[in-house]
């Protein structure tokens, strides 16, 4: 018989929280392998500070912050290539892929506007995905990126801004639209 | 009362639910009278939807073993930072320092023999806790449609599972899915019994030379784990149970594959 000698399981539920934490690396990284070295990296560090976190505070927030820094370090080391993402051919192409589901929207157009986003600069894109997708509070936010609240407020309307201009005609912007 | 001007940080923050309600009168007052702000937040609005919708699937993706490892801490991790060329290297290496040809799987069943905790059951277990501790989504497949997720499961695993009744023992079938395994896909079955605590039986196969392990029993991080490796497969049924009721429910699991075994003239 063996009875694990390790500690407990750690007071943050990390396992649980992987599927997000993935989510917003292949937003960040735009690619699925750099994104799970992203989130293998930020679990490490998570590990060695699961003491630092505060119980019954939010999780992802607390995450998300470490992905962010983690991912700030790996660039400004790897500043050679910029952390460019490159989101319509060749391998980083596959972090965007849409599954097929029966939502309101086509396969189509969700590729198309998940491209759009893919596009954004980072610092902007992830405070578009923070927002509308993890629907942080902005305050939060601001802490995740350590940036002013002010600073939340102009990426997210640039963000939004380009989505909008992408989007003036396109099928996104009107998906209710019945045509007789 | 002369309210502020509304802002596009006003129409962003309505949008996305988090304006102050100091200020909300004032931005649907404003949307009221000017259609093209209110196209504004509808499109912002129409864009958090579909964004969801595009990356919410994204959740239900398998999660790779390394990152369900590296949740559980270094003692279970491979190298923080270790890139995968780095961890075969270092696996080949460790293969070949230990003089083993017949890979992973024979070592670990081999470090079990000495009463090390294993790769497998410590997966095993982690694999269970993550799955189990999803209230609403612990499988891929509902039980209703069992007969669809055990043509999956075995198409998938390249030879016939099934999901043993557990009924008697109170646990009833709550569905399955299929994860990672080391080589190979790992099918598995959740049950749940009355006091809503769950079980699940993992399945894969398993390249052993010499064949078959006898039960054995593991903790690993709280979840009690019995397994046995029979005919090329192993087997582990997990959960927070005391080890006297695993083993009644593993007697059963095991008691019902060999009579289908029987059954198929093995």
């Amino acid at each position: 018989m063996s009875v694990a000698t390790d500690a407990p399981l750690p007071q943050p539920d990390l396992l649980a929280a992987i599927p997000r934490l993935r989510r917003y690396a292949r937003v960040l990284t735009g690619d699925v392998n750099r994104a799970d070295d992203l989130v293998q990296d930020t679990l490490a560090r998570a590990w060695e500070k699961r003491r630092l976190w505060t119980a019954g505070t939010d999780l992802r927030a607390w995450l998300f912050t470490i992905m962010h820094n983690v991912f700030v370090n790996q660039r400004a080391l790897a500043r050679r290539d910029q952390m460019h993402v490159s989101l319509d051919d060749g391998e980083g192409g596959e972090a965007w892929q849409i599954p097929v589901h029966a939502g309101q929207y086509t396969r189509v157009e969700l590729t198309e506007l998940v491209t759009h986003v893919g596009r954004l600069p980072v610092d902007q894109r992830e405070v578009l995905v923070l927002a509308a997708v993890e629907e942080l509070k902005y305050e939060e936010i601001a802490q995740v990126l350590e940036i002013p609240l002010g600073t939340v407020m102009s990426r997210l309307s640039r963000a939004r801004a380009k989505l909008r201009l992408a989007f003036a005609d396109g099928p996104v912007a009107t998906p209710l639209k019945v045509v007789k | 009362m002369n309210p502020l001007p509304v802002t596009d940080a006003d129409l962003n923050a309505y949008a996305d639910g988090q304006l102050a309600t100091s200020r909300v009168a004032a931005v649907e007052e404003a949307l009221a009278h000017d259609p093209a702000l209110a196209d504004s937040v509808a499109a912002v609005r129409r864009h958090n939807a579909a964004l969801r919708d595009a990356l919410d699937p994204w959740l239900e993706e398998q999660i790779p073993e390394r990152l369900i490892a590296a949740a559980a801490g270094p003692a279970h991790a491979a190298q923080p930072g270790a890139r995968r060329w780095v961890m075969s290297a270092l696996a080949a290496a460790a293969t070949l320092l230990l003089g083993l040809s017949i890979g992973w799987y024979a070592r670990d069943v081999d470090l079990e023999r000495d009463g090390t905790p294993t790769t497998f059951t410590r997966q095993a277990a982690l694999t269970h806790a993550l799955y189990a501790g999803d209230v609403n989504r612990p499988v891929e497949v509902w039980a209703p449609e069992e007969k669809r997720l055990v043509t999956w499961l075995s198409k998938r695993l390249g030879f016939p599972v099934n999901a043993p009744d557990l009924n008697g023992t109170g646990f009833a079938l709550v569905g399955g899915r299929l994860v990672a395994g080391h080589e190979n896909p790992t099918a598995l079955f959740m049950y749940e019994n009355a006091d809503k605590q769950r079980l699940s039986l993992q399945v894969r196969k398993q390249r052993v030379e010499g064949g078959e392990v006898a039960f054995r029993y593991a903790i690993e991080n709280g979840v009690g784990v019995f397994y046995w490796i029979e005919d090329n497969c192993s087997y582990a049924l997990s959960g927070n149970l005391d080890r006297g009721q695993l083993l009644s429910v593993g007697r059963v699991v095991y008691g019902q594959l060999a009579a289908l075994d029987a059954a198929h003239g093995k």
